[in-house]
């Protein structure tokens, strides 16, 4: 799951590094429906992630793996 | 079409930064969340200091990119970039007085580099969320193929955006009709528009079908 959450964070970061590289029509509609989404999307699962190794339990000892 | 006149007399804004910030911050802050962010794709695991910067970079990053794309978006060029606006922004360099944009534009009475945005959104704050909404959803029906042609003006045009200029011009003030209760009333209550009657159209209809002569 955490891999799976760095590629779609990988991806929204390539997205925004093209359209700052080159803003037009394309690269910004890239950038809000397909970067955003995926980021947002690798944010959930890290958040899942760190709640199923514990993170978000009281006295919690998780790892941050 | 003669070639438009070069010199660094003819740039607007006339003096460029050296840096575009707005577009070099969200890279630079987005090039160790990438280091990052590989490091934990290989690993499957980040140590606790590298599991938050790789949390709080990439957001980051994104709310820079996201002020970079509010104000670059403004620009005349991002606007023509899509293929059914081409048309229209090339219509606006004609020196014709064909249409309401082109007398703007070619006169310098908007802002050279951001007339598509001086007319299409109202003022303050709001006025920005407004055209930034309404351009979220033109991405919409361009990626989707949901427009028609002749393009056509979702609603009524908002005179606020021409009154914001006009209304306290003396040569506006001057001209009789502008003068009239019953004209005055009728534009408020948006019964007619500055255009059509009075006024050529805001953009030719050659330019509004696509570039295609209309049928």
């Amino acid at each position: 799951m955490m891999r799976v959450a760095a590629l779609l964070a990988l991806i929204a970061l390539a997205i925004l590094i093209a359209t700052a590289a080159h803003l037009d029509g394309a690269t910004a509609t890239m950038f809000s429906l397909a970067g955003m989404p995926a980021l947002a999307a690798a944010l959930g699962l890290y958040v899942i992630h760190r709640w199923r190794m514990g993170a978000f339990r009281r006295n919690s000892r998780a790892s941050n793996s | 079409m003669t070639p438009a006149p070069a010199g660094p007399l003819f740039i607007s804004p006339p003096v460029e930064p050296v840096v575009d910030w707005p577009r070099v911050l969200p890279v630079l802050v987005a090039l160790p969340a990438v280091a990052i962010l590989a490091w934990g794709l290989v690993r499957g695991r980040l140590p606790p200091a590298a599991g938050v910067a790789g949390l709080v970079l990439p957001i980051a990053a994104y709310g820079l990119g996201m002020l970079m794309l509010m104000e670059d978006s403004k620009d005349v060029r991002f606007c023509g970039s899509c293929h059914v606006m081409t048309p229209i922004v090339e219509s606006m360099h004609a020196t014709d007085d064909s249409s309401l944009a082109a007398i703007h534009y070619s006169r310098g009475l908007v802002p050279t580099a951001e007339a598509c945005f001086t007319c299409h959104s109202g003022y303050g704050i709001w006025g920005t969320v407004g055209a930034k909404r309404a351009g979220v959803m033109h991405m919409l029906r361009s990626l989707t193929g949901r427009y028609h042609l002749p393009l056509e003006l979702n609603g009524t045009f908002d005179i606020n955006s021409c009154l914001g200029c006009h209304a306290g011009a003396a040569t506006f003030r001057a001209v009789a009709a502008h003068q009239d209760p019953d004209v005055q009333q009728a534009l408020l209550s948006h019964a007619v528009t500055c255009t059509g009657a009075c006024h050529p159209a805001a953009h030719p209809e050659e330019a509004l079908t696509g570039g295609k002569a209309p049928s």
